[in-house]
């Protein structure tokens, strides 16, 4: 919901040194550095841990066990499965599709916004016209809409969908700095030379917002996440297997927030995903520290 | 050693250096507002419209289907699914697309959004009518609370930088930024309604107690109040953080301005400086957030709504969502854009009238 | 307070626009070994101004001369306690009211500190173009002003701001219901200068007056100083790189370096007989408007980092005058004539050499 603009004296210039030097910074900052190592540990957890666990498997003897039950160390749902392995498995998908959505709509808002400044005129005025209206039309009610008319029935639909929705924001972000570097004489100096309009923005302009960019992409994922359990909540995503989103689903309906028995079914996905999206908040505060000095407490 | 230039008092007394403000009308056409508006209501009608193409053209839309799956279903001709079609979704699948679109277009400013198909026999406006309400209070007043915390919180963080306060507050903040407003409302049952019992959920269902009659009276207020609390509280809770936060940083970039240095060189109090120097221009820039977070919290009712129990256009948006009510979807999201259209627009009114920047002529930023 | 009428009060006018000679009864502000450090993070510390003697006396009129980065600024803010958090002042600043009353500046607090400030010394900021509230009519900003600290009713500040806008040549009936951002940057500064004189400050303390306006502009404002002090009297410390600035409004001059004051003396002195290389370089560095163009030369090299001072004179990599006993010791104030009021001092050891060469056309000689 931020947005931040960089002073010039950020970054470095080759590629390698840009990294090293955004990972110098986080580590400067305690808060950027824990979130970064809560969101690379539940990637990792996530992603690894669940090819060592058995498979969920539906046991109908065993509906509904409290935490702390013998095996159980979280309990069961209300089909006998294990919260705690759905717990660990159910990362995947949602992180998974997060990074790709805020991947697509990153994207899309670079090309778009670079273009749109760098071009002026009519191409400018289209897309500012259009991120407008898609800023003001409340998201989550245009994706529960969408999600109704046309069935989203993989990962990467929602993703698609997810991602091809939230452009808007960053794109005005892309846009402004693209603006402010414009006038910068290393462009002026491109142009002279005739690059091309493809090479200036991408070789030359781009580069020089990286942080930025990395911090809106992180922002991005923190949305598409969000959207995209929410759109798991409304029903309106493929309820086979079972994620985080799922999870949450499949608990509410069951009506398990009403059975002490049954919380940690629900607080489960509910941890896990403050977890994660704390983790993100944390880093895209610290990134945003480190682009506007200002709001640095020294 | 008096100057060489004739320093005659006569010919140096001098007014304002602007030219002489452009008459009433004029001032009504160039000004900032009346851009605004024209953007409101272009955005109303791109959203209108786009809506028309999406519902119409894209394949397996909703009409379509609709008329397959009637025909599947009872077995009634084309012609008379057709029909059918058209009656629910105020629209002509066999008439060229311009003239479906201008029938379209001149139903909407007729109020007529079609029928349900969930509720037969209601109308998409009378589901509107009824349910809307209930969200614009519960969403307005949690704003307004909201808002205000959060602007009272942000200041004192930026007064106290780097106190415990600041990084308590700020943590605080941070953290309720990330909870997504589902999540939140989870955990409000959970803590708030099972374990603390400090709420009857089942009781608090609803936006007002079944049976009560509304009217204007105390009880009643009493009641809508007492049902709206729960979805207040996860609205303002989610947004408070994020109003707090930035309302700091504005504040430490005014606090660091040269007037405010002149107004302390200049013996104002303290707290005068606090309110008409910093607070009054530190919120400026938070007006043009309003309306982004206005958006996002009507959006939150899909779900806030639905965990509470309250039954306004969150609510409503819900059932049809499940139950693949097209023409209620339909018009539920135009209605929704529009009201927070209009909401935009009535924050940038309150804007002008606070920057007086923005007032005159065309000038000022966004 | 009776401070506050809506005629000038009269105050002791100075006969001749030039200072009284001082030395005739108290200093008004009598600043001793005036210092002003800031914290720059990672513990670090660095002196902006170390170590300032001053006195200004009642109706004189100081210049403080330097380059950008001296510590000029950071000296006028640190007078009126307005430095950033991260800034702390030391030293003694004396304020002899007219009343006899004896303020210690830098023991203020509170209340106290806000009365003192605007009503016994008041300052016209660097580039008024951001002094005011952007969102309060000018109007609002005088009643401000005066409600803090008197209880004068509204028609009393209208009156009283109005008659302080004619004496800066405003016509207050246009410029008091105007915004800030509808005023130029000349008419800003004058609206300042006259708000600043609100309550008849006894000091005014003045940061760059003119930097950042027209020629033109530049020309009025000037003249309204003249005019304003004229008409009511008090001290002035302005604060410019401008030398013709200093030439026009000073009765004393002060010239700044690295943050210590290198040398002082009246106008006259400093102009036809600096003698310390710095002031020789400075005013050598701007060509006369008369005779013939004499060698002109700028002073090579840049000033030095606050935080990374030369050994000794701290002037000494820069002056053509410098000697191995230069680097030794930073010199104090070497007292060169001890007229009461116009006493001549420069920090040089060697400023028997210290000579400015240049024709002056005898006709010139009378600048009042």
């Amino acid at each position: 919901m931020t947005e931040a603009t960089i002073p010039v004296t950020s970054i470095g210039t080759t590629g390698v040194s840009r990294f090293a030097g955004i990972m110098r910074s986080l580590r400067r900052s305690p808060a950027g550095f824990i979130g970064f190592v809560i969101v690379g540990l539940m990637v990792l957890i996530t992603a690894i841990v669940p090819f060592f666990l058995p498979e969920v498997a539906p046991n109908v003897k065993e509906i509904l066990l409290p935490a702390g039950s013998p095996g159980h160390l979280l309990g069961t749902d209300n089909e006998g499965k294990d919260v705690l392995i759905q717990m660990i498995g159910g990362g995947r998908t949602v992180i998974f599709v997060g990074f790709v959505a805020a991947a697509i709509s990153t994207a899309l808002a670079i090309v778009l916004g670079s273009l749109a400044a760098y071009l002026g005129g009519w191409v400018d005025s289209v897309v500012v016209t259009l991120s407008d209206v898609f800023l003001t039309v409340p998201q989550i009610v245009l994706l529960a809409v969408l999600g109704a008319f046309f069935r989203l029935d993989s990962p990467i639909l929602l993703a698609l969908l997810v991602g091809g929705l939230s452009w808007p924001v960053l794109t005005r972000a892309v846009r402004a700095q693209v603006f402010s570097l414009k006038e910068r004489e290393f462009v002026e100096a491109a142009r002279l030379l005739d690059l091309g309009t493809i090479r200036v923005v991408f070789v030359e302009i781009l580069p020089n917002m990286a942080s930025f960019i990395l911090m809106n992409f992180m922002i991005g994922v923190t949305n598409a996440i969000y959207q995209l359990v929410g759109l798991y909540l409304l029903g309106l995503a493929p309820l086979t297997g079972s994620n985080w989103g799922i999870m949450l689903n499949r608990a509410w309906i069951a009506g398990a927030i009403f059975n002490d028995a049954s919380l940690a079914w629900i607080l489960s996905p509910v941890v896990a995903i403050i977890l994660l999206l704390l983790g993100l908040v944390m880093m895209t505060r610290s990134l945003e520290e480190i682009l506007n000095p200002r709001l640095r407490d020294r | 050693m008096s100057g060489a230039v004739d320093t005659s008092a006569a010919k140096l007394i001098e007014g304002p250096a602007v030219e002489p403000r452009p008459s009433a009308a004029k001032r009504f056409l160039n000004a900032w507002l009346v851009r605004r508006l024209f953007k409101a209501v272009l955005t109303i009608f791109i959203v209108t419209t786009g809506t028309f193409f999406l519902v119409r053209l894209l394949p397996g839309n909703p009409v379509e289907t609709y008329i397959q799956t009637q025909i599947a279903q009872t077995g009634i001709s084309y012609e008379a699914a057709a029909a059918q079609a058209q009656n629910l979704f105020s629209l002509d699948p066999d008439a060229p697309l311009l003239s479906q679109y201008g029938t379209y277009m001149l139903n909407l400013l007729h109020g007529d959004f079609g029928n349900s198909v969930l509720s037969p026999g209601t109308t998409v406006a009378e589901v509107i009518k009824t349910y809307l309400p209930w969200t614009l209070f519960s969403v307005g007043v949690a704003t307004v609370f909201s808002f205000v915390i959060g602007i009272v919180a942000g200041m004192i963080m930026a007064y106290r930088r780097e106190s415990w306060v600041d990084h308590l507050l700020t943590s605080i903040g941070s953290l309720l930024h990330a909870i997504p407003n589902y999540i939140l409302a989870i955990l409000i049952v959970v803590f708030l309604g099972v374990k603390l019992q400090l709420f009857n959920l089942t009781e608090a269902r609803g936006s007002y107690t079944p049976g009560v009659e509304p009217s204007f009276s105390l009880s009643f207020l009493n009641d809508i109040f007492y049902h709206a609390t729960l979805p207040i509280l996860a609205y303002a809770l989610t947004t408070v953080g994020s109003w707090a936060l930035v309302m700091k940083s504005s504040t430490v970039e005014t606090l660091g301005e040269d007037y405010v240095t002149v107004a302390r060189a200049r013996g104002l109090s303290d707290s005068r400086i606090r309110s008409g120097y910093v607070g009054r221009n530190a919120v400026l820039p938070l007006f043009s957030q309003l309306a982004v977070s206005l958006g996002f919290v009507v959006g939150g009712s899909i779900f806030v709504e639905r965990i509470f129990g309250y039954q306004g256009i969150g609510f409503s948006l819900f059932n049809a969502v499940n139950g693949r009510d097209y023409p209620v979807l339909q018009g539920i999201f135009l209605v929704v854009t529009i009201s927070v259209v209009v909401a935009n627009l009535a924050a940038d009114l309150l804007y002008s009238q606070l920057d007086p920047r923005i007032r005159v002529g065309g000038e000022g930023e966004k | 307070m009776s401070r506050v009428t809506t005629t000038p009060s009269g105050k002791t006018s100075t006969a001749s626009p030039r200072a009284t000679r001082g030395g005739q009864g108290k200093p008004l502000l009598s600043i001793r070994d005036f210092k002003v450090e800031y914290r720059t993070g990672a513990g670090a510390t660095v002196q902006a101004v170390r170590g300032v003697d001053l006195d200004l006396f009642p109706g004189e009129s100081l210049a403080l001369v330097g380059e950008s980065g001296c510590g000029k600024t950071t000296f006028g803010l640190g007078l009126l306690r307005l430095l950033p958090r991260l800034g702390h002042a030391s030293g003694k600043v004396t304020f002899n009211r007219s009343d006899g009353t004896e303020i210690d500046v830098l023991g203020l607090d509170g209340k106290d500190l806000r009365q003192f400030r605007w009503r016994d010394a008041a300052m016209v900021f660097q580039g008024a173009m951001n002094a005011f509230n952007p969102v309060l009519k000018i109007r609002a900003h005088m009643h401000d002003t005066m409600r803090a600290h008197t209880k004068a009713g509204k028609q009393e500040i209208e009156d009283r701001a109005s008659e302080l806008l004619r004496l800066v040549r405003l016509e207050p009936s246009r410029v008091l219901d105007c915004y800030p951002h509808e005023l130029s940057g000349g008419m800003r500064q004058r609206v300042l200068i006259a708000m600043s004189l609100l309550l008849e400050p006894e000091v005014l303390i003045l940061d760059e007056p003119t930097t950042a306006l027209d020629i033109l502009t530049q020309r009025s404002v000037v003249d309204v100083l003249h005019e304003v002090r004229e008409r009511l009297g008090f001290s002035m410390i302005f604060i410019s790189h401008d030398l013709s600035l200093a030439a026009e409004l000073a009765d004393r001059v002060a010239t700044m370096y690295a943050g210590r004051i290198i040398e002082t003396g009246g106008v006259r002195d400093m102009f036809y007989r600096p003698r310390h290389p710095y002031t020789l370089g400075l005013i050598k560095a701007v060509p006369p408007i008369v005779g013939d163009l004499p060698d002109m030369e700028s002073i090579p090299g840049g000033p030095p980092s606050l935080a990374a001072l030369p050994k000794g004179c701290t002037f000494s990599p820069r002056c053509k005058f410098a000697t191995e006993e230069c680097k030794e010791e930073d010199p104090a104030l070497i007292p060169i004539t001890d007229e009461p009021g116009d006493a001549h001092e420069a920090a040089c050891i060697h400023w028997k050499q210290v000579h400015l060469e240049r024709e002056v056309p005898s006709d010139l000689g009378n600048a009042s």
